[in-house]
């Protein structure tokens, strides 16, 4: 999107609530591909606010896989490993 | 659950064989589901090695070919409730309807309209995210956990969670939300330092 584009947008959003929860369910594989078009081809290339929340809803998803995962510790893998072993061995 | 009722019969060498290439194979996600409901290293190691062994024993009601993972995520929460929550430190949510009946309100959603932008989101590089998430509360966390981090389908929450899609559904962005005003407030906070 060039800049003169986005100088025509719209800087208000009268669904915005709407919008998000319909933005939500799309990046969740939860809309129809209907919802996803009509939302993703004519309303984000006019509306400031939900283009803006697109970027930031991908930007916190992106982070969240990033920075919230953890690796089991190996020894604690381990011993789960073992003890069903022992279990079987019953 | 119906699952339950499901009885098949495995073979020592089958038990270990589904035990191997479909519950291990999760455990990562598990440990990190269960360090985010406890916020506790220790009581994460425990509800994960406890879940483990509970899925081993009841390995006969799991029905090979199906989703192992959410099955997994299902004993863990249940033992998460049953065993942990009690204990926990976090204090008890008696009034827990009273607050998922306010954040479902119109009124809340028109309230917060979290002021937060995508440059900030840039210079949270530390854990500035994961203690926004871990300051949520437990069932909020809990749904952003499922879908954001593990994919699951809101059907599969809703089995996870023993609740009805629209719950999942409407929960999903109320706890959003709730992200984003934390964030918004870490970014404030960035702001004044760097200003
Ligand atoms: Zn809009």
């Amino acid at each position: 999107m060039n800049a003169n584009e986005m100088k025509n947008m719209k800087h208000d959003c009268p669904h915005q609530q709407e919008c998000l929860q319909l933005l939500q369910s799309i990046l969740d594989g939860e809309a129809t591909q209907e919802q996803k078009d009509k939302f993703m081809g004519n309303h984000l290339e006019e509306c400031m606010p939900c283009y803006q929340n697109y970027h930031l809803e991908v930007a916190i998803r992106d982070l969240l896989r990033k920075k919230c995962a953890n690796q089991a510790p190996q020894d604690l893998v381990d011993s789960i490993k073992q003890k069903v072993i022992q279990n079987l061995a019953r | 659950m119906e699952e339950e009722l499901i009885k098949n019969n495995y073979t020592d060498a089958q038990k270990q064989e589904i035990f191997d290439k479909e519950f291990m194979p999760n455990i990562n996600a598990m440990y990190n589901f269960a360090y985010r409901l406890t916020l506790e290293r220790d009581d994460a190691k425990d509800l994960l090695q406890d879940t483990y062994l509970k899925a081993f024993r009841f390995i006969d009601s799991f029905q090979k070919g199906t989703n192992a993972k959410a099955w997994l995520f299902r004993i863990l929460k249940n033992s998460f409730i049953n065993d942990y929550r009690k204990k926990s430190k976090e204090p008890s949510k008696v009034d827990y309807q009273e607050v998922e009946a306010y954040y479902n309100s119109e009124e809340v959603d028109r309230q917060i309209t979290p002021d937060l932008r995508v440059e900030s989101l840039g210079n949270m590089i530390g854990d500035e995210i994961s203690n926004a998430l871990n300051s949520l509360d437990v069932d909020f966390r809990t749904v952003i956990i499922l879908c954001d981090l593990e994919g699951f389908k809101y059907e599969e929450m809703a089995k996870i969670l023993d609740i009805p899609i629209g719950t999942v559904r409407s929960r999903l962005h109320r706890a959003r939300n709730l992200l984003k005003e934390k964030l918004s407030e870490y970014a404030k906070s960035m702001g004044y330092k760097t200003a």
